[in-house]
């Protein structure tokens, strides 16, 4: 736990391809103070679907908290937590 | 997952069997007239708004649907009120939304028109407020090129709004905007911003009279958040940590209204016995005038409802967030509370700020009722006695009190008055500071939907167009404005609005010449220096301001003892009333919490008995807020 501070997310997340939803997921990420340490977008073999992975760091607590929030966005299907790495 | 995600981009609503097809399905529709339409669908009955270029063809189409569907006795199926600024119709919208439990309407044009938009809309976010907004914006092809009264609302709004929608392809018009208001109105109700360029609003259309976007994501998480339901299981431990407690309190907040739970929290008290203490969101949850209820905690809590919270061992939070002006200091909230229970809408607001040991995300109305039918049949009851003696005695030693010996004015009387008056029955709505607080703490709510205010945005201003707006809502309902000098300066172009539709709305000014709350802060906190707080220089007679905007009666009242004629006289006249007190400057809100501090360290002033004396916080300035 006491290294939780030091840890580094990664989050899957699967997004509706509509106008200005990329916007809404970093702006939220902005918005609640998270820094994103690097962010890839990728088609699918939905035409109307994104991926977003993203890498985030910072304690559980405030990992749960991002999860949840980024659960609130309408364009978004699913987010997923798929690693935790230490920092380097 | 896949097979869920290439449905049809609108997919038709299933029809109920015997459902008969719309109308006007297959009929040819402007887009602007696709908008109306939906609005009457939905059951809108009034817009607020202000025109400008790029909104022409919606506001044409309103023109003509009211021409073509006026009542026998000429009366608009859906007026449009215009008011001074688009800021005013975004409250008035939100004013309507909170008296009436319906989702409320404002549209207006494209660039400032849209961004005068975006302080009600963060509003309304922020208090949880349904809301449809629709926005003109500039021709498809226009848009990114600086056009003239272009602004990137759908940007803009992304952050503040519960969702928004830049509508580009005209065919998906119709299914858009019927799914913002179910996106405003599901789950934890919130703005939704719909931004329709003016070629979409003039496009060619087939209504299709049915059908909403797929939104898969959305829905599958609200389909689990509304079928969670609370197993045998959730009840029994519920129960089973209740009936150790001998303190427990209820702790309900403004998720109470919005889930339209109010008649089954009265049950569960009268099943029970648990005292009721609520957010300034929740005030009418539970009638203030109850035995059992402890009106507001919090940083402006009533003295009786802190210490209550300090005393609890069992806290069950209702559709609350323990946000900082509740739970300033989270550690310390509810010191004594063993088990913290919750139950909200929203699964982000759970174990956000506090732990808590058992918790459950659904409807409130249905939880509460299955946890009441859970604890009658397993005949749980409990032994309060001591508890209920406990909280009377603390509403009777630390009832709310002020100097009423003095000779000056006190707002605190004058809100007594009223309340007399009316009962507790009256809608009231308020701008922010003092005279806000002063109206949570001194006034009753028998009911929910009585008390309109910008409760975590804490908007100056939002008082006298959200009045507006409740008096649409609720058009034979006596609607009292409680301002303050600096915050009904904000939206002042409001007066104009009241007194243009005939509506005979109050509007009482408590004035102490300057920013009350910003001074009293200045006072406790930077040592008396008045820096941007003090009004003894402003020129306004806000008699003559009232009188020049129409209204008929408007008087100034800075004599004690004409107080209660006074007051009388103002709520009686029939038709809109400006009532300006001259309060005494230096009145404070009692008790505080100092930002940042815990309950323990309640200041409770000179005219409510503390249980202790105050201890000082040791935060600096710097970190309060």
């Amino acid at each position: 736990m006491t290294m939780s501070t030091a840890m580094k997310h990664t989050l899957s997340i699967l997004l509706q391809n509509e106008a200005g939803a990329l916007v809404r997921v970093a702006g939220l990420f902005a918005a609640r103070g998270h820094n994103i340490d690097a962010l890839s977008v990728v088609a699918t073999d939905d035409p109307a679907v994104s991926r977003l992975t993203l890498v985030v760091h910072g304690d559980d607590a405030r990992l749960a908290q991002i999860l949840s929030q980024t659960r609130r966005l309408v364009d978004v299907l699913t987010v997923e937590h798929t690693a935790t790495d230490e920092a380097t | 997952m896949n097979a869920q995600l290439t449905e049809p981009k609108t997919k038709p609503a299933p029809a109920p069997a015997g459902a008969t097809r719309h109308p006007l399905a297959g009929h040819a529709l402007s887009g602007a007239e696709v908008v109306v339409q939906v609005f009457a669908d939905e059951g809108v009955e009034v817009l607020f708004g202000y025109s400008g270029g790029a909104i022409l063809p919606v506001y044409d189409a309103v023109f003509r649907h009211n021409a073509t569907h006026a009542g026998a006795d000429g009366r608009e199926p859906m007026p449009l009120i215009v008011p001074a600024n688009e800021q005013g119709a975004g409250f008035m919208a939100a004013g309507y939304a909170r008296a009436s439990g319906k989702v409320g309407v404002a549209v207006v044009t494209s660039g400032p028109g849209a961004t005068n938009m975006v302080t009600p809309v963060r509003d309304s976010m922020a208090d949880s407020i349904p809301m449809v907004v629709v926005c003109g914006q500039v021709p498809t092809g226009a848009i990114g090129s600086d056009a003239f009264q272009e602004a990137p609302i759908s940007n803009i709004m992304s952050a503040c709004a519960k969702h928004v929608f830049l509508v580009t392809e005209p065919e998906r018009l119709e299914a858009t905007l019927r799914t913002a208001f179910t996106l405003a109105r599901s789950g934890r109700p919130g703005p939704v911003v719909v931004d329709i360029p003016k070629d979409v609003q003039n496009a060619a259309l087939a209504f299709a009279g049915e059908g909403e976007l797929p939104l898969p994501g959305y829905r599958a998480r609200l389909a689990a958040v509304e079928r969670g339901a609370l197993t045998d299981e959730d009840c029994a431990a519920f129960f089973a940590a209740l009936k150790q407690a001998r303190r427990p309190l209820i702790y309900a907040g403004g998720g109470v209204i919005a889930a339209g739970a109010a008649e089954a929290l009265r049950d569960f008290v009268d099943a029970f016995g648990l005292p009721v203490t609520t957010t300034l969101m929740g005030l009418g949850a539970f009638d203030t005038t109850d035995p059992l209820a402890l009106h507001m905690l919090g940083m402006h809590g009533t003295a009786y409802a802190n210490y209550a919270v300090e005393d609890c061992d069992f806290l069950l939070a209702l559709g609350a967030r323990f946000d900082d002006r509740v739970a300033g200091l989270p550690e310390a909230f509810a010191p004594l509370a063993r088990f913290i229970a919750q139950v909200d809408i929203d699964p982000a607001e759970v174990g956000k700020v506090k732990p808590v040991q058992w918790h459950h995300v659904g409807p409130l109305k249905r939880a509460l009722e299955r946890l009441a039918a859970y604890g009658r049949a397993h005949g749980v009851a409990l032994e309060l006695g001591d508890w209920h003696a406990h909280v009377a005695a603390l509403k009777r030693d630390h009832a709310m009190n002020y100097d009423r010996d003095s000779a000056l004015i006190q707002p605190y009387a004058v809100l007594e008055e009223i309340d007399r008056l009316t009962g507790g029955r009256a809608v009231i709505s308020t701008g922010v500071g003092q005279h806000q607080m002063w109206a949570a703490q001194y006034l009753n709510f028998r009911a929910p939907r009585q008390w309109l205010t910008s409760g975590s945005m804490g908007t100056m201003g939002f008082g006298l167009p959200a009045a507006i707006g409740a008096q649409f809502a609720r058009p034979d309902a006596l609607v009292i404005d409680v301002d303050g000098d600096a915050s009904i300066r904000m939206n002042i172009g409001e007066l104009e609005t009241v007194t243009t539709y005939g509506l005979p709305l109050k509007v009482l000014v408590l004035n102490n010449v300057g920013d009350g709350m910003v001074r009293q802060w200045q006072k406790l906190f930077f040592k008396g220096r008045f820096m941007a707080s003090d009004k003894s220089l402003h020129r306004k007679d806000f008699i003559k301001a009232a009188e020049a905007d129409g209204f008929a009666w408007a008087r100034r009242l800075e004599r004690k003892e004409d107080l209660a004629a006074t007051v009388a006289d103002f709520l009686a006249f029939e038709g809109p009333a400006f009532l300006e007190v001259m309060i005494d400057p230096d009145a404070g809100v009692y008790p505080m919490v100092g930002p940042g501090a815990s309950y323990a360290q309640m200041i409770t002033g000179e005219h409510i008995a503390s249980r202790s004396a105050p201890v000082p916080t040791d935060a600096g300035p710097a970190a309060m807020f």
